[in-house]
């Protein structure tokens, strides 16, 4: 298998994914070259969430193909697959560290897993990503000990355990009050620039996003809506990006007849 | 027709329950038997830890339990056998059955209580927590690094603590014998070990070890098939408990039945 | 991967060669803490002119190689680091923490 684009750490061609009859994602393109940061932006319910999945082989795609590290893993058997997932890492919108082991526990553990280091090797890598993430010195501390905002930044540590070559965050402010929230834009720079890490970020968030983001992707109801740099898309004069930089509500249901129906039940919803 | 529509749907969602009871035991010993020989190491730690929440925590209220058991069993034979005169029968019966029947019903019944839903509880929380998809995420496999050490765990602890109960039930039943029945203790003890054939034992293990089997495979299944919200933990808990034990009682009359027909 | 040591004057070198990665790095550690714990070498010099990519791990290994020549009371060297290797460290705040020199000739004639 060759990659058609070695200069791209993450490449996306033609994805579909289906739930049962209900298709999510209706023939998703975009590139991101190597340690760019990609911000994906849309709504709830834009399937940006299901994008995400996708990517790091949580959900499997109905049809295309995702190339990450020069492998298509939508072609990949499950075994195939872990191997590309040692080379990512996600951080989770709660965190998701396991609540059964301390925090610096969650960030050994891929390594204690993955890799045949010593242990007092593996300590050692555990309390620099913890100082990475500004954590450092809270390696005993249980999970429910730490506040949302730690909780991410112990999330980020856990997944930059093995130093991947990209690194996915999911909603990385949501949730957190706006000061805490800047803490985590400044770290994903900070991991950025020093790193120079291929960055995919999901989020709603467009202060932040406009903070981190090389390039920017739009989707809406399952279809890329605009896809450019940090300033095509403040520049943009596209009607759907302008609806959602400047924040505009969806528009109601169009045809009072509609309504009508849909409130009597008539006729079934349009699929979305 | 509504009746049978129901009956119908309910049999095909049996049938599918089953179904994926028995492929997530087959992944478990997947990863227990094969995997081991493929370069994926066996959780040998975590594996004692659970063991020792499974087997080792257990042993108090099941001792209590199995004591009392043995001690009821006593009882209530001895109120027919009087009858006869044949008082000196209690030993034998409160025997065999605890280690056929009571030993290993009593065990699953406690450890369904204690750690299958703990099982659900636990994996039910990681699911709705992402846990489970983190683990994925970092090429850990959930069933290799959650299923496995608890059936493990389950399927060498049930038998140990059944005959921890067998040995309870006894005792429960020698008060009665040495209070009640004339039995001087090492008489009650001897009359125990007379009456128990080495097949009452073995049948009765092999009870255990399916019965630890199925709890895990409810426990766990009843965890992962967690929607999401913390209120569906609490249904996954409670529908592995009812899960369980009914499982367990189908499963026990299949053997029962069938050490009945072999042993003839 | 490739590892050479060699001795020039009181000062034993390990010259590296190649990436430094979790797979490796557990080579790089054992041969360093070898030099310092067992040959009980004063000065050891870790050359990473060869290096293009250090990972934590490898960072790590090296922590690990500071750690043990302190209670060794041995000097633990580096240099020739890559821009890249030198910004790993400066942002694991590691770079003023180890003894880092331009040049092998620096390292060597370091007081």
């Amino acid at each position: 298998m060759s990659d058609p684009n070695s200069d791209k750490t993450l490449s996306v061609h033609d994805l579909r994914v289906r739930y049962g009859e209900r298709e999510i994602l209706h023939g998703i393109s975009f590139d991101v070259p190597r340690g760019e940061t990609l911000v994906i932006l849309g709504g709830s319910g834009s399937g940006k969430s299901t994008l995400l999945r996708t990517l790091v082989g949580l959900q499997p795609a109905t049809s295309g193909e995702v190339w990450i590290r020069g492998q298509d893993i939508a072609k990949m058997s499950e075994d195939e697959l872990d191997e590309t997932r040692k080379k990512i890492g996600l951080s989770f919108q709660g965190g998701a560290l396991f609540g059964s082991m301390t925090v610096g526990e969650n960030v050994c553990l891929p390594l204690r897993e993955h890799t045949q280091l010593e242990e007092s090797t593996i300590q050692i890598i555990m309390r620099l990503k913890l100082e990475q993430v500004g954590l450092a010195g809270f390696e005993n501390y249980m999970p429910s000990q730490l506040s949302g905002g730690m909780k991410k930044r112990a999330a980020v540590a856990r997944a930059m355990a093995m130093d991947p070559e990209i690194l996915f965050f999911d909603e990385p402010s949501a949730g957190l009050d706006p000061i805490i929230a800047a803490g985590i834009d400044n770290l994903i720079l900070k991991l950025k620039k020093a790193f120079r890490m291929t960055i995919i970020v999901v989020t709603h968030e467009l202060a932040s996003a406009f903070l981190i983001a090389d390039s920017m992707l739009l989707i809406n109801k399952g279809d890329i809506v605009a896809h450019g740099t940090r300033e095509e898309m403040q520049n943009s004069t596209h009607p759907r990006v302008r609806q959602f930089l400047d924040r505009v509500p969806e528009p109601e249901v169009a045809e009072e007849m509609d309504y009508l129906q849909m409130l009597t039940g008539e006729a079934p919803p349009k699929a979305l | 027709m509504a009746f049978f529509d129901s009956i119908g749907r309910n049999t095909v969602g049996g049938f599918a329950y089953v179904g994926g009871l028995a492929r997530l035991s087959g992944r478990a010993a997947y990863f227990t038997l094969i995997g081991p020989f493929r370069g994926k190491a066996l959780r040998w730690s975590r594996a004692f830890h659970q063991a020792m929440a499974v087997g080792v925590e257990a042993l108090p209220i099941l001792s209590t339990i199995t004591f009392f058991v043995g001690l009821i069993l006593a009882l209530q034979g001895a109120y027919e056998l009087r009858k006869f005169g044949a008082l000196q029968y209690v030993a034998g019966g409160v025997a065999v059955s605890m280690t056929r029947e009571l030993g290993p019903l009593m065990t699953a019944i406690v450890v369904i209580g204690r750690s299958g839903s703990a099982f659900a509880a636990e994996i039910g929380t990681m699911k709705v927590t992402e846990e489970i998809d983190a683990l994925t995420t970092m090429a850990l496999n959930p069933v290799q690094f959650l299923v496995t050490p608890k059936f493990l765990a389950m399927i060498l602890m049930l038998p140990c603590l059944t005959t921890w109960a067998d040995f309870m039930g006894v005792m429960g039943g020698a008060v009665f014998g040495v209070t009640g029945a004339s039995f001087t203790f090492g008489g009650y003890v001897q009359a125990t070990l007379d009456a128990l054939l080495k097949r009452d034992i073995i049948t009765g293990l092999i009870k255990a070890v399916m019965f630890g089997a199925v709890i895990t495979a409810v426990g766990c299944y009843e965890g992962f098939e967690t929607g999401g919200g913390a209120e569906e933990v609490g249904r996954s808990t409670t529908s592995a408990v009812v899960m369980s034990i009914f499982l367990v009682i189908i499963v026990d009359l299949i053997f029962t039945s069938l050490f009945y027909l072999l042993g003839r | 991967m490739n590892i050479v040591t060699r001795q020039q004057g009181n000062s034993t070198l390990v010259d590296v060669q190649g990436d430094i990665d979790l797979y490796n790095s557990p080579e790089v550690r054992k041969i360093i803490l070898e030099e310092l714990k067992e040959k009980k070498v004063a000065r050891l010099i870790v050359n990473l002119t060869g290096v293009r990519y250090i990972d934590s791990s490898g960072v790590a290994s090296l922590v690990e190689g500071l750690k043990v020549s302190r209670t060794m009371s041995s000097r633990f060297m580096l240099y020739g680091l890559s821009p890249a290797a030198r910004e790993v460290l400066e942002l694991s705040r590691l770079i003023r923490v180890f003894e880092v020199y331009g040049t092998e000739q620096e390292a060597l004639q370091a007081k």
